[in-house]
C-alpha cells in the first residue's frame, strides 16, 4: 500500500503538470490512444517475460512518433489515432485470449492494480515527474506559443516541430508510466481530467498548471482511498472521481 | 532562420524578393510564376480572390512552405499574423501574454520572460491602443482588439518584414484606424509591411500592390496596377464594377462563399 501511495503521488504530480499542456495543445484523444495502443505490447511482454512497463514505454513512444509524422505530413491525425486505438484493443484481446487462462490478468492490464507494483514502476513514474517538471519550466513558453498559434509561433523562429515532438513523447511516456496503476484504458483519467477541470477554473497558464496538479493529487489520493476500502483496482475510482468533478464544474459554469 | 531557398550570399537591395517562385501543398503548386522585389520601408497590399494564393505566399515567405521552384529571400525572420478567426479564443492568455510571445523570437525562449521583455510587450500594447486592456483574456477582446493584440506580438518580435493576413477584415472602425495608422508608422521605421486584403479601395493607400490569382497577375504602384483589366484578371467573375467612370473607382468583390449575395467591400 505504501508503494501505491508513492506511485499515486508521483503520477498525480506528473499527470497534473502534463494534463495542463495536454488540454492546451488539445492532445486528449492522443493521450487516451497512447495508453490503449500499448495494450497488445503489454500482453506480448507478459507472455514473453519482458517487463510490461518497459514494453509499454517502447510502444507508446513509437506511437507518438507515428502520430507526429502524420501531423507533419499535414494530415488530420484524428482518424489515424482512432484506427490505431481500435486495432490495438482488438489485437490485444485476441493475443490475450491465447496467453491468459483467466480474465483477471486482462483486467489488471486494462484497469490497473495497487498490488505488486515493481520498483521499476515507481522509478518510471519518478522519471516522468522529473521530465514533466523540467519540460514545463524550460519548454512551457514554447509549448504555449505553439498551441496558441502554430503558424505564428513558427514565424517567431521557435523550433516548434521539435518542441511539439518532445511534448508528444513525454505524454506517451507518461501514459506508459501510468499503466501499472491505472491500466491501459483509463490513463486519460490521470492525464486529461485534471487539466480539463482546471481549465474551467483558471484564466492564466501558471494558475492552470498549479490547479491541475492540485486536482490530480486530490483525485489520485481519494481514488486510491476508495479503491482500498471498496477492494477495487485504483483506475476506476480515480476516473470516476475525476470525471464527476470535471462534470460538476462544467455544469456549474453553464448554469 | 531563413526561408528555404534563400541563399546567404544573396546580395540584394530588396528586403523581400521572390524569383520564379511556386509554392503549394503536397508537391502541387497553388501559386506559381511569382517574381517581385520589395525594398525596405515599403507597404504592399496583396489582392486576390479566396484561394488565390495570398496565404500560401505568406507561408512561403515565412519558410513554413518550401519553394517548389524558384527562390525567395526575406530580410531576417518575418513576423506573421494569421487571420484572427484561426486563433483560439479558449486559450488562457491575456493580451499582455500574447504580446509577450513576440519576445520568444529573441532567443532564450527557455527562460522566463525578463523585465525588459515585459516592458516591451506593454509598450507594444500601448502602441496599438490596448494599454488599458493588457490584463483582459484574449478570448474576451473584440475581433479588432484581438487583431491589435496579435499586431502587438509582431511589434515585440521587431521583425524587418511583417506579413499580415487580412488584418482589416471584420474589425471595428476604431481598430481599423489604429491598424491603418500603424502601417504608416512601420513604413517610416523602414519596415516592409505586406497586407493581404479584399478591399481594392484601401489598396490605393499602399506603396505597391501585388495581384494574385494562382499566379502573379500584376505588381506595381497602385496607379499602374489598379485598372479594370487587371482587377478582372485577378478576381474574374467575383468582380463587380459599380462606377465605370474613373478607372475602377468603386469596385466590390462578390464572395461566392457568402450566401444571399453578401458583398465584401
Amino acid at each position: 500500500m505504501r508503494e501505491a501511495l508513492v506511485e499515486v503521488l508521483l503520477l498525480g504530480a506528473a499527470g497534473g503538470l502534463l494534463s495542463a499542456w495536454i488540454v492546451l495543445r488539445r492532445l486528449a484523444f492522443f493521450t487516451h490512444a497512447a495508453g490503449s495502443a500499448t495494450f497488445p505490447g503489454l500482453v506480448a511482454a507478459d507472455a514473453s517475460g519482458v517487463s510490461p512497463t518497459l514494453a509499454g514505454v517502447a510502444v507508446a513512444l513509437g506511437y507518438a512518433g507515428a502520430v507526429e509524422r502524420t501531423g507533419r505530413a499535414g494530415r488530420e491525425p484524428g482518424e489515424a489515432t482512432a484506427l490505431v486505438l481500435v486495432a490495438a484493443l482488438a489485437v490485444g484481446i485476441i493475443l490475450a485470449g491465447d496467453v491468459f487462462e483467466s480474465s483477471a490478468a486482462v483486467d489488471r492490464l486494462l484497469f490497473g492494480t495497487v498490488l505488486g507494483l515493481a520498483p521499476v514502476d515507481l522509478a518510471l513514474a519518478a522519471t516522468t515527474l522529473v521530465l514533466a517538471a523540467a519540460g514545463s519550466l524550460g519548454l512551457g513558453r514554447a509549448w504555449a506559443a505553439v498551441a496558441f498559434d502554430p503558424e505564428g509561433s513558427l514565424a517567431l523562429g521557435l523550433p516548434s516541430g521539435r518542441a511539439d515532438l518532445l511534448l508528444l513523447a513525454l505524454v506517451a511516456m507518461a501514459a506508459a508510466a501510468a499503466l501499472p496503476a491505472v491500466g491501459a484504458l483509463l490513463v486519460a483519467a490521470v492525464f486529461v481530467l485534471p487539466g480539463a477541470a482546471a481549465r474551467l477554473l483558471t484564466k492564466t497558464i501558471p494558475s492552470l498548471v498549479a490547479c491541475s496538479v492540485a486536482l490530480a493529487l486530490a483525485q489520485g489520493l481519494t481514488g486510491l482511498y476508495a479503491a482500498y476500502w471498496l477492494d477495487l483496482p485504483p483506475g476506476p475510482p480515480v476516473a470516476v472521481i475525476g470525471a464527476v468533478g470535471c462534470g460538476l464544474l462544467a455544469l456549474g459554469r453553464t448554469t | 532562420m531563413r526561408p528555404a531557398g534563400a541563399r546567404k550570399d544573396d546580395v540584394t537591395e530588396q528586403a523581400v524578393l521572390a524569383a520564379g517562385l511556386s509554392a503549394g501543398y503536397g508537391g502541387r503548386p497553388v501559386l506559381s510564376g511569382i517574381s517581385f522585389g520589395v525594398a525596405a520601408g515599403r507597404t504592399v497590399c496583396v489582392l486576390g480572390p479566396n484561394g488565390g494564393g495570398k496565404t500560401t505566399l505568406f507561408r512561403a515567405l515565412t519558410g513554413e512552405l518550401e519553394a517548389l521552384t524558384g527562390r525567395v529571400h526575406v530580410d531576417g525572420q518575418p513576423a506573421y499574423v494569421a487571420q484572427t478567426e484561426r486563433t483560439r479564443l479558449d486559450f488562457p492568455v491575456s493580451a499582455l501574454d500574447v504580446a509577450l510571445m513576440g519576445s520568444l523570437a529573441h532567443g532564450r525562449w527557455w527562460l522566463p520572460p525578463r523585465r525588459s521583455q515585459r516592458d516591451a510587450a506593454a509598450r507594444a500594447l500601448d502602441r496599438v491602443g490596448l494599454g488599458e486592456h493588457s490584463g483582459v483574456p484574449f478570448g474576451e477582446l473584440s475581433g479588432g482588439q484581438r487583431q491589435r493584440a496579435l499586431l502587438a506580438r509582431a511589434l515585440v518580435q521587431d521583425a524587418l518584414v511583417l506579413l499580415l493576413d487580412e488584418p482589416l477584415s471584420g474589425v471595428d472602425p476604431a481598430s481599423a484606424r489604429v491598424i491603418d495608422a500603424l502601417f504608416g508608422e512601420l513604413r517610416a521605421e523602414g519596415k516592409s509591411v505586406f497586407v493581404s486584403s479584399h478591399d481594392v479601395e484601401s489598396a490605393r493607400r499602399f506603396d505597391l500592390v501585388l495581384c494574385l490569382n494562382g499566379t502573379q497577375v500584376a505588381f506595381g504602384a497602385p496607379g499602374e496596377v489598379l485598372d479594370r483589366a487587371t482587377l478582372e484578371a485577378t478576381y474574374g467573375r467575383e468582380l463587380i464594377v459599380l462606377d465605370s467612370g474613373a478607372p475602377a473607382s468603386a469596385v466590390t468583390i462578390q464572395h461566392h462563399a457568402h450566401e444571399h449575395g453578401a458583398h465584401g467591400s
